[in-house]
């Protein structure tokens, strides 16, 4: 690929690709992501979606917040399980809302611990509506309790 | 930011940036390019599998193996440690560190919070190089970042101990040993060698060019697992991102191998690589087209069965190409 097709000007996603320079020789290019800078839009859009219809699951009782964070963190049951360290037939029962109440408080942390996510997301969620308003869960150095915090007029 | 002289630099890949840019800091000068062919990182591999959520291919050869075959070829030795017990992983890192020693750790890369969040998946074997503490944070050379990063021991922790496929256990590695005299012909050859053999000798039907061509097959049928057109849509434009932008140089690191050959030609003065760089310059050319194609049909949601079709006979065509390729590639390097 020549150098000049590879340029793609975007600093927000920056990497580097291997190019035939100017010169004839082959060399290290750093450039921007092209897929970022022309389809991160339509990534958006199809993961907004996507969070709609599995909330909408699980309000439904179709399906437990555990299969929703699953399903948008691409991950199976088979994995899910591994990174737990719980059997895969747990997880399975774990995914569905009628046998979601198994779970036990450290399990529900350590799915939590898989999925970047506060403890309390795993039996609410929040939806925003106004502008300007900044929520934050921190830690504790207690695993089982977080603290929010909600700050209206905060960008 | 006092990193202990330590030299930061971007790179195409992970692994093959990381061993490049921790031997360069010990002392070893091997570009990435360099580091990629003598490990025969190119490969091709078509899986389906119920670790992943949908198929998945792979354009590089087992993780690790970038470190472990360089390691053989080369000579040099390097360092390496998993752990049972997180907290003693954390102790042998921090003792590193504390006597001046930058370690490359194998990572989950969802935990790299330093990275844009649309970029980060869960994936077992992202490496990154640890330079420094700074307080309750520890300062990072991670190739796919611009600078020298930042990230919190938390995250560092979660990252280096995940579960799951690949599960680091703590894996951290540093040069101990570094050859005084690197036979570079005969470490190259090998490793043109066992790429080649890989690509087009392995009976398997999901491995080298015989992967590719079912990859090819397969991609039609994917509207049958897909949830629906967006989530079809989401992974037909991965392809893009497994070629282009998931640490490959581009054109699913064909672009890096045509640049190691050119720089293996130049280093054993052999002209007949030369030739060989050019030819898979242009194959990954015309991976490129696949990718810029996949991107294209899945933003539109143009994805008939003919559209598919066609996207499987581009990627066939590819097949085709590199086994004549590494054929012939193959066939030299017996010569040599």
């Amino acid at each position: 690929m020549k150098e000049k097709e590879a340029r793609v000007d975007y600093l927000d996603h920056q990497l580097v690709l291997y190019v035939e320079k100017k010169d004839g020789s082959y060399g290290p290019l750093r450039t921007g992501s092209y897929i970022t800078k022309n389809y991160l839009d339509d990534y958006w859009l199809k993961r907004r979606n996507l969070e709609k219809e599995y909330l909408g699951k699980v309000t439904g009782g179709e399906i437990s917040p555990i299969a929703y964070y699953m399903v948008l963190e691409e991950l199976t049951p088979s994995e899910l399980a591994a990174r737990v360290k719980i059997p895969e037939r747990k997880v399975r029962k774990h995914l569905a809302p009628a046998t979601f109440g198994s779970v036990t408080v450290d399990e529900l942390r350590r799915y939590c611990e898989v999925f970047s996510v506060p403890l309390s997301s795993m039996l609410h969620a929040l939806v925003i509506k106004g502008k300007n308003v900044s929520i934050r869960e921190a830690k504790t150095n207690n695993p089982y309790f977080t603290m929010m915090k909600i700050e209206a007029g905060k960008k | 930011m006092n990193t202990l002289g330590f030299k930061h630099a971007m790179a195409a890949h992970c692994e093959s940036g990381t061993v490049s840019s921790i031997l360069s800091h010990a002392g070893l000068q091997i570009s990435e390019p360099m580091v990629f062919g003598i490990s025969g990182g190119i490969f091709f591999g078509y899986f389906e599998s119920k670790k992943f959520p949908f198929p998945t291919f792979v354009v590089r050869n087992r993780p690790g193996q970038i470190r472990t075959n360089l390691a053989k070829r080369t000579g040099a030795k390097f360092a390496e440690r998993r752990f049972g017990d997180p907290a003693k992983g954390e102790r042998e890192l921090n003792g590193l560190l504390a006597r001046g020693v930058p370690v490359a750790c194998q990572t989950d890369f969802f935990y790299m919070n330093y990275l844009p969040n649309h970029v980060r998946v869960h994936i077992n074997v992202h490496f990154i190089i640890v330079v420094k503490r700074n307080g309750d944070n520890y300062i990072v050379s991670d190739c796919y970042s611009p600078s020298l990063s930042e990230i919190d021991r938390d995250s560092l922790m979660k990252a280096r101990f995940a579960g799951g496929s690949f599960a680091p256990r703590g894996f951290l590695f540093y040069p101990k040993f570094l050859p005084g005299n690197i036979d570079y012909e005969k470490s190259i050859w090998k490793g043109i060698r066992s790429a080649s053999f890989m690509m087009v000798k392995l009976p398997m039907p999901f491995l080298g060019v015989k992967g590719i061509r079912l990859f090819a097959k397969k991609v039609t049928d994917w509207p049958k697992l897909a949830r629906d057109t967006e989530h079809l849509s989401h992974e037909i434009m991965k392809i893009n991102i497994f070629l282009e932008d998931q640490g490959t140089g581009g054109a699913g690191f064909r672009f890096m191998y045509a640049t190691f050959l050119r720089e293996a030609s130049e280093l054993l003065n052999d002209p007949d690589l030369l030739g060989m760089s050019k030819r898979i310059m242009e194959i990954g050319d015309r991976w490129r087209e696949i990718s810029l194609f996949a991107a294209r049909i899945g933003k539109r949601r143009d994805l008939g069965p003919d559209r598919l079709r066609e996207l499987g006979s581009m990627i066939a065509a590819r097949a085709d190409e590199e086994e004549i390729f590494f054929r012939d590639l193959l066939a030299l390097s017996k010569e040599r």
